[in-house]
């Protein structure tokens, strides 16, 4: 039904759209994507419509990432990527630099964990990241426990790596 | 009872422990204190990766203003896919079920004429009547057909060309191969009518190769895009924007803010420019365009321009822009052509 399509649409895009820009880290290109994937939604009419979503979702997000590293050097002189962590408090750094310490550190985690910990973030419950993962749904809690604790390592692992900076 | 393991205790924060465990875990943690301030511990773990993940997000934003997206388009064909994303968030919001709900009037004609094709030649229409002249705005009466085989025709197709959507963005070389071959196929299979092209204007230079066995088999192959784009690359003479204005009496059109790779004109005479745009590196979307007058087609026909093998791919949408009346074709699904389409100005 077109009415449950644009009532999951009104309630799931945000986090979609969350999902996608943690995989592709650009903000047009994950609404962009979002709507590709909900435009092919309206198209299949799935059962399980915000699962099918993810599952879309994370399928275009692969291709787009297998796309980008073809062009990276393209992407790399459209945005001047900063180059150094810089030593301010970790209050004060600003979005941009903590966007990419929080991408260096997800990047650390393997890819089973990261999606696990991504799907969560958006709002699926167990079931559903057992669905989408294919783990079995008693080692969802272990696999979230370890990607919880490898992001917060990796994130401060790659603060000190950057810089002595003092966490409070 | 042991102590809790971290999956648990985070299973337990989450809420997603089945009742029965998390009985059984809070009565445990009511005796044991090494569990308690583990359990502590992971929560301060779990809300502290919350909140990194909460500092990588991307604002929660509404569609755009049209003005910022034609700003940011100029800037670089990165940035334009913004606007269609821009574009489906709109096609969304007014429902973009209309796709569905009247496929006959609104895409068929656009986007699969073919089986029309088919259906004069079933109904042993003569062929002289194709609407060549039809006045402006009022349309030919579409066959009857049956909505919900057309509304399957349809879905299948867009479900086809999102893939393909993502093909393209990676290469367009691949399209050709991963060309899905059904639509293509049944259109090839279908007896042509040559008579209704003859009285139409078309690009000659295209739609005379339109009868050529070699091509429709190339065309059954899937092979649309490579041998559509050779055809215009070797057959059309390449001219420039000031040549292109005079053949149409107007500024030819295009895709603000995307690089415009090469202007042609039609071999033949009937006044045809096709601009040539790069999406990305590897995409290539092509305008055809021609001063509305010189068609006189009417607005629901796709007749003309480019034969059959074409619109077999079901990728080819018009629209009047001013006065020249612009299809466009590229190997992007036709959700996405449309909404360049909609795009679509003088270049400057």
């Amino acid at each position: 039904m077109p009415e449950d399509i644009a009532e999951v649409y009104r309630s799931t895009y945000p986090a979609l759209v969350r999902f996608l820009y943690r995989k592709v880290w650009d903000q047009g290109r994950a609404e962009d994507l979002a709507q590709e994937a909900f435009a092919r939604a309206l198209v299949h009419r799935p059962e399980n419509t915000r699962g099918w979503l993810f599952v879309v979702a994370a399928n275009m997000a692969r291709d787009e990432a297998r796309r980008a590293a073809r062009e990276k050097r393209h992407l790399t002189l459209l945005k001047s990527e900063p180059d150094a962590v810089h030593s301010s408090p970790e209050e004060e750094i600003d979005a941009e630099t903590r966007t990419r310490r929080v991408r260096a550190a997800l990047d650390e985690l393997t890819p089973r964990d990261r999606e696990a910990l991504l799907l969560w973030d958006a709002g699926m419950s167990y079931d559903e990241i057992a669905a989408q993962t294919g783990l079995a749904r008693g080692a969802i809690g272990t696999t979230l426990a370890r990607a919880r604790r490898r992001l917060v390592e990796a994130y401060d692992t790659g603060l000190e790596g950057g810089q002595h900076v003092a966490r409070g | 009872m042991s102590h809790v393991d971290e999956g648990t205790l985070h299973a337990y924060l989450d809420g997603e422990l089945p009742s029965a465990e998390r009985t059984a875990l809070e009565a445990h943690l009511a005796d044991c204190a090494t569990c308690r301030a583990n359990l502590t511990e992971e929560r301060a773990l779990r809300e502290r990766a919350a909140a990194l993940l909460g500092s990588a997000r991307p604002a929660e934003r509404p569609a755009p203003p049209l003005e910022q997206l034609r700003r940011e388009s100029k800037r670089s064909p990165w940035h334009v896919r913004r606007s269609f994303a821009w574009a489906a968030s709109i096609a969304l919001a007014l429902g973009i079920g209309y796709y569905l709900r009247n496929p006959v009037e609104e895409m068929a004609p656009a986007n699969t004429p073919a089986p029309e094709f088919g259906l004069y030649d079933r109904q042993a229409a003569p062929s002289g009547t194709l609407p060549a002249k039809a006045p402006p705005g009022r349309r030919p009466a579409p066959p009857p057909r049956p909505p919900r085989p057309a509304a399957a025709e349809l879905a299948q197709m867009m479900e086809k060309d999102s893939a393909a959507t993502r093909v393209a963005l990676r290469s367009n070389e691949a399209l050709t191969h991963a060309g899905p071959p059904s639509a293509v196929a049944a259109a090839a299979a279908r007896p042509r009518v040559d008579s209704p092209s003859a009285n139409l204007p078309t690009v000659d230079g295209v739609l005379a190769d339109r009868s050529q066995p070699a091509l429709a088999q190339a065309n059954a192959r899937g092979a649309y895009n490579r041998s559509a784009r050779e055809l215009v690359d070797t057959a059309w003479p390449v001219i420039n924007q000031p040549a292109a204005r005079s053949i149409l009496g107007a500024e030819p059109v295009g895709l603000p803010g995307l690089t415009t790779r090469k202007i042609r004109r039609s071999p033949g005479s009937d006044g045809t420019v096709v601009v040539e745009q790069a999406l990305d590196a590897s995409t290539v979307i092509q305008i055809f365009q021609r001063a509305a007058s010189a068609g006189s087609l009417s607005d629901s026909t796709s007749y003309g321009f480019t034969g059959g093998f074409e619109r077999a791919r079901a990728n080819r949408l018009a629209r009047f822009v001013g006065r020249l009346r612009v299809e466009i074709t590229g190997p992007l699904s036709a959700d996405s052509l449309n909404r360049l389409l909609e795009q679509v100005a003088p270049l400057p």
